[in-house]
C-alpha cells in the first residue's frame, strides 16, 4: 500500500486547535477512516499540543510545533517536534483510576488517554527539541 | 460548541452540541458553576449531539461531579455517541458517574 503522509506546523496558541481539527479530519477522510478513529487521532494530538502550549514555554514568544502523520502498511505513525522545555510524556504519572471520586485527581488524564489509545510512545530529546513518536495499528483504532 | 440550557421539574439540563475541547470547555465550566452557585443541585448533561470530547471536557465534568456531591446533588450523563462513551470508559469516569442511554432514563435517575 502506498504511503500517505501529512505534515504541518502550528503556532503555540490554543486558537490553532481549529487548524489541527481540519488537518486531521482531511487526512482521516483521505485514508477512509471512520469518524470514531478520526476523533481518537484528534484527541491524541490535542492532548499533546495543549500540553506543549500550556507547559512547554517559559517565554511569551511565538514557537512552531511540527506534526507529521504517516500511514503505511496499516500502521499510523505520529511525530511531533517542539522546542519547549524537555518533557517526556511516556514518563509522566497517570491518575489512579481505582480510587474513589473524592480522591480522584483532576490532572494527568490527557497523558493517560494517549497511552491507552496508542500502541507505542517513544520520546527523544534531540538537541534543543523534544521529539515524540507515537505508533498505532490502525485496524484497532 | 453550542450549549442549550433548559429546566424540567427542578432538574437543570445542558444539551451540548459540537466539540467539548480545550477551547470550548471554559464556557461550559462557567455555565455549570454559575448554575451551582445559583443553587442548582440536580443536573443532566445530554451528549446526544456532542461529536468530540478531550480531557479538558472531562476535567469540567469531574470538577462539577465533586462539587455536586458535596452538596448532595445529583449529576447524570446521557445519550453519548460511541467515541465519547469510550473516552469516559478509558478514563474510568463510568465507575463514579451514572451514564445512561436515553434522556428518559436520565430523568428517572435524577
Amino acid at each position: 500500500m502506498a504511503e500517505n503522509r501529512l505534515s504541518f506546523e502550528l503556532k503555540n496558541r490554543l486558537s490553532e486547535l481549529d487548524t489541527l481539527e481540519k488537518k486531521v479530519h482531511g487526512f482521516a477522510g483521505q485514508l477512509g477512516l471512520a469518524e470514531k478513529s478520526n476523533c481518537k487521532i484528534n484527541l491524541v494530538l490535542e492532548e499533546l499540543f495543549t500540553n506543549i502550549v500550556s507547559y512547554g514555554y517559559s517565554d511569551d514568544s511565538e514557537h512552531q510545533i511540527q506534526f507529521t502523520i504517516t500511514h503505511e502498511n496499516g500502521s499510523l505513525t505520529i511525530r511531533i517536534e517542539d522546542d519547549g522545555i524537555p518533557f517526556n510524556p511516556a514518563d509522566a504519572s497517570c491518575p489512579d483510576l481505582e480510587c474513589t471520586l473524592e480522591e480522584r485527581k483532576i490532572g494527568g488524564l490527557g497523558i493517560h488517554l494517549i497511552k491507552k489509545l496508542m500502541d507505542d510512545v517513544l520520546y527523544q530529546r534531540c538537541g534543543e527539541k523534544n521529539v515524540l513518536i507515537l505508533k498505532k495499528d490502525i485496524s484497532d483504532l | 460548541m453550542e450549549i442549550i440550557e433548559t429546566k424540567q421539574d427542578e432538574i437543570l439540563i445542558f444539551k451540548l452540541k459540537g466539540r467539548l475541547d480545550s477551547k470550548t470547555s471554559p464556557d461550559f465550566e462557567k455555565k455549570i458553576f454559575d448554575a451551582i452557585e445559583d443553587g442548582a443541585t440536580s443536573m443532566i448533561v445530554n451528549f446526544e449531539e456532542l461529536d468530540y470530547i478531550s480531557s479538558a471536557g472531562l476535567r469540567v465534568i469531574l470538577k462539577a461531579t465533586k462539587n455536586l456531591k458535596r452538596s448532595d446533588g445529583r449529576f447524570v450523563l446521557c445519550s453519548m455517541k460511541d467515541y465519547v462513551k469510550e473516552v469516559f470508559e478509558i478514563s474510568g469516569f463510568d465507575t463514579f458517574l451514572p451514564i445512561v442511554s436515553t434522556m428518559d432514563e436520565a430523568l428517572i435517575q435524577s
